[in-house]
């Protein structure tokens, strides 16, 4: 072995040093980071304590977050969307600051209304929870609504939980006879062949073939590589973990209404738009009806523009968001709507006695990604 | 007269834009299936493609991608296209995506951007 000179003996000393210095600073910013993100969190659930999220502390720092009575983005959307978004901010990150409010479980007990989309989102929500603790969350059934077991049960709820034993716990209410859920599908699969199992299930649930299914097979296509593209962008480091999309379909009898629902967890189509090919075309269609994209409404507007820019100048551009497939369903089947749910936005496309309509609304809770629903009577 | 089946010869799942949005992407139609068989066509030689069978419906942006990108990225023209493929269907909702790809086709500026592979 070469004995070291003295000069390289310092020369040593001062890059470890350098090292540590860089070390400990890096560590300061991080440690910085999470009290500035512990704090917005905290006082994110003080203001929303106030408007009525109601949240059990079950000790300084550990929380519960109580489910509302009913949970429907069609009736009640902010309070559906809060609950979603509350959960998304508590539930626990690898790295949190101790000062940080941190869920542990949510109450389900007062829930007794939800809408098959509220029950897809929540069960991605919980998903999204679960990967990241390892999947070591486990429902306790004890003291929910018979009818609401019944629903997640159907939509496949109870299979996400590896330790899940719901089936031996409690004695299940039977099936509701009215209305049927297809089991929802998860997947960061690109292609769209998943579809076909949605297909086989719906006409299991409806027992015959949806009449112009390519149309909704094209939508569908459309948002899986809309998902693919845009909605988890290597910018905003989403693990791969994270990066799924949820798909699921519902058919009540009485009324022959089929719903079929598509969401994901990523930016938002609004999000989205600025880095996208479509920009400038939005952009300029903002600009000519004087629509400032700062304002409060900027979502609802970014998500007509996106939309609307598309529908109108289809033929001009090759690089949209297939978002007109998206309609093309609903336009065929000459009835129903498709509702395009992002962040604060919603854009809903209708025909009603053979007249197309379209409607948008800015909401004051966001819901994180995109969620999309079709609906037709068959 | 060649015969090319979407659903039998290339997938039944045709989907998405680029390579990276899928194993059946428009790009990878058009570069490994539809451009070879329009290439080696005989003089006076028809393509026929069957867009239906197996297949369940198409997004616009594989047919973009698929179609629209022969004359995009200056491998046919669209006179060309016009003169020896034929878009084939049974079922008439089939109809609404031949529309799509000559509406595509039509309004695709030829060789208006060089091909650049997104394959990894």
């Amino acid at each position: 072995m070469k004995k070291l000179s003295s000069k390289q003996i310092l020369r040593d000393k001062r890059r470890v040093l350098l090292e540590r210095r860089k070390t400990s600073k890096e560590r300061i910013r991080q440690s910085k980071e999470l009290k500035e993100i512990a704090l917005e969190v905290n006082n994110w659930v003080k203001r929303r304590i106030k408007e009525g999220l109601n949240i059990k502390f079950l000790t300084k720092r550990d929380v519960a977050i109580c489910l509302p009575e009913r949970m429907n983005f069609s009736s009640d959307y902010e309070s559906t969307a809060l609950y979603i978004q509350a959960i998304r901010r508590l539930a626990s990150r690898s790295k949190v600051n101790r000062k940080q409010l941190k869920l542990v479980s949510v109450d389900f007990s007062k829930l007794k209304k939800m809408s098959t989309s509220a029950g897809l989102a929540l069960t991605a929500e919980l998903s999204k929870w679960d990967d990241s603790i390892s999947k070591r969350l486990k429902p306790v059934t004890d003291n929910w609504d018979p009818e609401i077991v019944n629903r997640f049960r159907e939509l496949g709820f109870f299979d996400l939980f590896s330790s899940s034993d719901e089936e031996n716990q409690i004695s299940l209410p039977p099936q509701e006879a009215d209305l049927s859920i297809v089991k929802y599908i998860k997947s960061r699969c690109k292609g769209s062949s998943q579809t076909r199992l949605l297909r086989s299930e719906l006409q299991r649930i409806t027992g015959k073939e949806i009449d112009k299914w390519t149309f909704l097979r094209s939508g569908l296509n459309e948002a899986i590589t809309n998902v693919g593209q845009h909605a988890y962008p290597p910018t905003y480091k989403f693990r791969e973990v994270d990066k799924n999309w949820y798909l699921t379909g519902s058919y009540r009898r009485s009324t022959r209404v089929l719903k079929i629902i598509f969401y994901d967890q990523g930016i938002g189509i609004p999000n989205s738009l600025p880095a996208s090919e479509l920009w400038e075309k939005v952009y300029q269609f903002m600009s000519e009806l004087s629509v400032d994209v700062g304002l409060r409404k900027r979502d609802e507007r970014l998500l007509k523009a996106a939309v609307e820019v598309e529908r109108t100048r289809t033929g001009k551009s090759d690089r949209g968001k297939g978002l007109p497939d998206m309609l093309e369903f609903v336009r065929k089947r000459g009835e129903g709507y498709l509702s395009i749910l992002s962040l604060r936005g919603l854009y809903k496309f209708s025909i009603e006695n053979g007249k197309e309509k379209v409607k948008t609304v800015s909401f004051d809770n966001r819901l994180y990604g995109t969620l999309i629903i079709w609906q037709t009577t068959l | 007269m060649a015969i090319l089946n979407v659903g039998v010869d290339f997938d039944k799942d045709p989907s998405g834009r680029y390579y990276t949005d899928g194993p059946a992407s428009g790009e990878r139609f058009r570069e490994e299936f539809l451009k070879p068989k329009l290439g080696s066509l005989s003089r006076d030689e028809k393509l026929e493609i069957i867009i239906d069978g197996e297949v369940e419906g198409y997004g616009s942006s594989f047919l973009v991608e698929g179609f629209a990108g022969l004359v995009k990225h200056g491998y046919f023209s669209k006179d060309f296209l016009r003169n020896r493929m034929i878009i084939k269907f049974s079922d008439p909702d089939f109809e609404f995506y031949r529309d799509k790809i000559w509406m595509y086709i039509d309004s695709a500026r030829f060789r208006s951007e060089k091909y650049a592979s997104t394959k990894r």
